[in-house]
């Protein structure tokens, strides 16, 4: 289990880089679900699935250049994603594809300065802190930004609303 | 229920008026600025580019009725009439799409995959 403050962390990797979420916005981890592709979304949008009967929307990290130090990487980045990650963000809910999915736990330390970005490969601009991890260097993802930067709503008080709002289909 | 090159996608049955198989209809001219069809002038929509999808070799047209124009929309097959619970389709929400004028508005299950369904009022 991880300490420091942050609860615990869900662990996943996209593509070799070593990411974690806190676990309290994590609603389930199941298997890579039917995804339909939907035209006219962003890069980053792998499609949507039909989770609980709700359009649950599927999303590719690897391709959000932003997230990553070298924004050229993004396109490049190999996801064996088999898992989907499902996050409660407000009254929306989100899927994230992932590989190797696990508790973070036995966390060793704080990497030395400078080689976090390196290791990760992930912007420091999304990162909340790096941690060492059984000899692997981890990125707790800030949360608050790489959401907004998928255009997701705000999970405030006042800015939560719910999927679908302001939505014709009448959601 | 139609296609679109290789995907598979649906549109409520009452927002279409007709249609048009350019096979055996002998009244429909297509030109560089749309369609006339019966004498009517109407926007001729390509759905092909909309859904990255690439264009069959005989289209049907698909005369629709959206919220603010009538318009003939290129599809590569119209397949079937289906009754789809309207609980079953699930709304797609907006923050996923790149522009607010979007082609497709919910998405429900279909055999072993998923179909998408065109948000015509938004499209024309």
């Amino acid at each position: 289990m991880s300490g420091s403050g942050d609860g615990r962390l869900i662990g996943f990797h996209l593509g070799d880089a070593g990411a974690a979420l806190p676990l309290g916005i994590v609603r389930q981890v199941t298997e890579r679900p039917r995804v339909v592709r939907v035209p006219g979304t962003h890069a980053f949008v792998s499609g949507v699935a039909l989770h609980d009967g709700v359009a649950l929307p599927v999303y590719h990290l690897g391709r959000l250049a932003a997230l990553w130090s070298d924004p050229d990487r993004a396109g490049a980045v190999r996801m064996d994603a088999d898992r989907l990650i499902v996050c409660d963000w407000g009254e929306t809910g989100i899927g994230l594809l992932g590989g190797r999915v696990d508790l973070v736990e036995g966390e060793d330390g704080t990497p030395d300065a400078g080689e976090e970005d390196e290791r990760s490969g992930l912007s420091g601009a999304f990162v909340k802190r790096f941690l060492r991890v059984r000899g692997e260097t981890i990125a707790l993802l800030d949360t608050e930004r790489l959401f907004a930067s998928l255009g997701l709503p705000a999970a405030g008080p006042g800015g939560r609303r719910e999927t679908g709002e302001d939505d014709p289909a009448g959601g | 229920m139609m296609k679109i090159g290789d995907g598979r996608y649906a549109v409520a049955a009452d927002a279409v008026e007709q249609i048009v198989d350019p096979a055996v209809e002998g009244d429909l001219r297509l030109d560089e600025a749309g369609a006339v069809y019966h004498g009517e002038r109407l926007d001729l929509v390509d759905l092909h580019a909309a859904a990255a999808e690439r264009r069959g070799g005989s289209p049907v047209y698909l005369l629709l009725q959206g919220a603010r124009r009538r318009a003939l929309v290129a599809v590569d097959g119209a397949e079937a009439i289906r009754e789809v619970p309207a609980e079953e389709i699930a709304p797609l929400p907006a923050f996923i799409f790149m522009r607010p004028e979007r082609a497709f508005r919910g998405v429900f299950p279909d055999g072993p995959g998923l179909r998408l369904l065109l948000d015509q009022d938004a499209l024309l």
